[in-house]
């Protein structure tokens, strides 16, 4: 397969985010005031002009406000019928004089109404598409949907295949980002399209019972590497987001270029796939300009953009899709827990910095080429979390997927003065010293077979005072079994007699955020080769135990109904745990062992549900 | 003293910025100057420039344009950090 697919959509915003918040300016607050109603469609037809001229088909998601503006009906309309557009539907773009009045609320986040709300405005506005274009929306969106949501619509509205159901990364780091203000707490999904479970929509499906009915799509196409330690909102596939993170100069953004190329390579890691979603609210594109920057500039990036396309399309490198014929499409060529892997590549921090991403229905993982090829960042989709988000939830604002390990929000490699930081990473120990594989930059290749996908991180050195040790690391994901074979094995050493202890190990933890959450009632385990089990409830004790011949180490998280296990694959192993403390909230689990040259020890990782 | 509003252009704060916390400017005309409301910068918009300029030096390869075939090639290379020169003493 040779596909690289492409689905711009846009909306007739009657109110646009960016537009109408002009309190600074002191001007009242006007739902629908002629001149935001008037410049709003222009832009709208500004976008979807520029889409057109290069060629490209567009998907027109229809807001609440605008299914009652007759200008923006007609629009929409006129487009399906001259470029076969799609009709779409979204729940951005709700608030207007008649949805306060209807609703009596200003809330503009569907993810977040309570419940009742949100089933009236689906059906309302469902209704409302039918009565006034005659047929029913295929396709829909939102910021985020959670599955009970995606559910419900699946159940009243079974004819829709997508919908626009995550944005990538956005969680703490956005939120920050928007001085705090900015209430899309959603980390922890995958980057492109995927099948969502029934139980989570931010988890990838297990299998046919597990389908929630949709074809879920991102908001925008992200840069893997810029949204691990950056907001992402300045790296995606949104010229203006760009100019946002200041990374242009006058009009060029080379970024913006790059960042669709490198979403075409990673179709290497796909076989053979690869996506892109661009979704540029027309309130990004004001003529008042959007922060620092001047309206040529943002037209012209937009046009750029849709040129670069346009130019693909010509070259027969890009196909551009509706969201409804993408999803059929998909249907059509991938299975439904189909894993997702992406190695990605510094184009922009001027760095040899990689990450690699992985994920199907058990799980999540990131891993950062630059500290040894340490994971940091585990969301379990194993456990299938149901997390109801939304007023009258107890999430909330919080839509995220949990994490076990996240090293940039709960410490990583780096502490200030005491304990260890979450990350899966391996220490090597030699006469006294100790050296944690996370010092030692490094990049990734990738191989795959089948059933199987695998990173290979280039061998690092290790220096000892007295040795010199080569290591390389691997990592064999199982496509939806749950478990990855970590190798770590010994390919150089300067004296070829010496033995170096390898210490695999996870330190651990859950959460959504930076600040730690309780673990209490955390389990941790040692299980030796004689099946005897040393077993202890968290407690903040700093308690240790370790066996010289273990079978297994486990830990249970049930806040995340969780359980990680470490089997060593062949041979004996030390097995330890360590329980952690209040200032170092964290529980670890490791496997040792001493190995000599071309020695290698692999060590499973298992990432189960537990009840 | 007079009330502070958005400027012609709508600076962000380039402290702020910084640490990646995107917050708007206020203009105090009769000082001719910007300030924010949640730091305590204060300066004129030659000062905001160049602070962007600088901000900018977190992206090297800002202008560089990456091809596929280049992204794919990119790190391929033998000397990567880290690769052992061979088995062995050394």
């Amino acid at each position: 397969m040779d596909k690289f697919i492409l689905s711009v959509v846009h909306r007739p915003e009657l109110m646009p985010e960016y537009i109408n918040t002009d309190a600074q300016a002191g001007k009242t607050e006007e739902l629908g005031g002629t001149e935001v109603v008037g410049e709003s469609l222009d832009i709208f037809r500004l976008q979807q002009d520029i889409a057109h001229a290069n060629g490209i088909k567009c998907t027109i998601q229809m807001t609440y406000a605008s299914l009652y503006n007759d200008e923006a009906i007609q629009l929409a309309k006129d487009y399906h019928e001259k470029y076969g557009d799609e009709i779409a539907h979204t729940f951005l773009g709700v608030q207007c004089d008649r949805f306060r009045e209807t609703y009596g609320s200003k809330e503009l986040a569907m993810w977040l109404f309570p419940w009742d709300l949100k089933v009236r405005v689906v059906r309302d506005s469902f209704e409302r598409f039918k009565e006034v274009f005659g047929f029913y929306p295929t396709s829909t969106g939102s910021y985020f949907m959670d599955a009970e949501l995606i559910n419900f619509i699946k159940a009243e509205y079974p004819m829709v295949k997508t919908a626009v159901a995550a944005c990538f990364e956005e969680g703490p780091k956005v939120f920050r980002h928007t001085n705090n203000t900015w209430y899309t707490l959603l980390d922890g999904g995958p980057w492109t399209a995927w099948v969502p479970s029934k139980a989570c929509s931010h988890a990838i499906a297990e299998n046919a019972d597990d389908d929630s009915g949709i074809v879920a799509v991102p908001h925008l196409s992200r840069d893997l590497l810029g949204v691990m330690d950056n907001p992402g909102d300045m790296f995606g596939t949104h010229p203006q987001n760009i100019i946002r993170g200041l990374a242009y100069e006058d009009d060029r953004l080379p970024f913006m270029y790059n960042l669709v190329d490198q979403y075409q390579a990673i179709k290497r890691y796909n076989k053979g796939y690869s996506y892109n979603l661009v979704y540029v609210g027309p309130g990004w594109m004001g003529k008042a300009g959007r922060w620092e920057c001047p309206y040529r500039i943002l037209k012209k990036s937009y046009e750029d953009f849709m040129a670069y396309y346009g130019q693909l399309k010509r070259q027969g490198k890009v196909t551009d899709m509706t969201m409804t014929e993408f999803a059929d499409w998909y249907r059509a060529n991938k299975a439904v827990n189909e894993p997702i892997c992406a190695l990605w590549k510094d184009t922009i921090f001027g760095t040899k910095n990689q990450c690699f991403w992985y994920a199907d229905s058990k799980f999540r993982i990131q891993i950062d080429l630059k500290l040894g090829g340490a994971i940091t960042d585990i969301r379990p989709y194993a456990s299938k979390l149901k997390r109801p988000c939304g007023a009258g939830t107890s999430a909330n604002q919080d839509a995220s997927y949990p994490f076990i390990v996240q090293s940039r929000y709960r410490g990583g490699p780096f502490t200030h003065y005491a304990g260890e930081g979450a990350i899966k990473s391996a220490k090597l120990r030699f006469g006294g010293e100790e050296v944690d594989l996370s010092a030692c930059r490094s990049t990734g290749r990738y191989e795959e077979g089948p059933g199987w996908r695998k990173l290979i991180v280039r061998p690092v050195t290790v220096e000892f005072q007295h040795l010199k040790v080569q290591v390389e690391t691997s990592y064999t994901f199982h496509e939806n079994q749950g478990t990855i074979d970590i190798g770590r094995k010994i390919v150089g050493l300067s004296d070829p007699s010496a033995k170096v202890e390898v210490d695999e190990f996870i330190t651990a933890c859950w959460g959504t955020r930076e600040y730690p959450e309780d673990l209490t009632g955390c389990t941790l385990a040692v299980i030796d080769r004689n099946g005897t089990r040393n077993a202890i409830d968290y407690a903040y004790r700093c308690r240790e135990h370790a066996a010289a011949d273990a079978a297994a180490v486990e830990a249970v998280i049930p806040m995340v109904q969780t359980r990680i296990r470490m089997t060593p694959k062949s041979g004996p192993c030390k097995g330890y745990y360590e329980e952690g403390y209040s200032f170092a909230p964290n529980l670890k689990i490791g496997l040792c062992r001493e190995l000599g040259l071309d020695e290698e020890l692999v060590t499973v990782f298992a990432i189960e549900r537990a009840n | 003293m007079a009330q502070g509003k958005t400027g012609k252009i709508n600076y962000r704060c380039p402290m702020c910025l910084f640490r990646t916390i995107d917050y708007d400017l206020l203009y105090d005309r009769d000082a001719d100057q910007f300030y924010c409301r949640r730091c305590n910068w204060e300066g004129n918009e030659m000062a905001i420039l160049s602070l962007y300029r600088v901000y900018k030096q977190q992206y090297p390869d800002m202008l560089k344009r990456w091809t596929v075939e280049e992204i794919l090639a990119k790190n391929e290379e033998a000397d990567t950090p880290g690769t052992p020169a061979g088995k062995g003493p050394s």
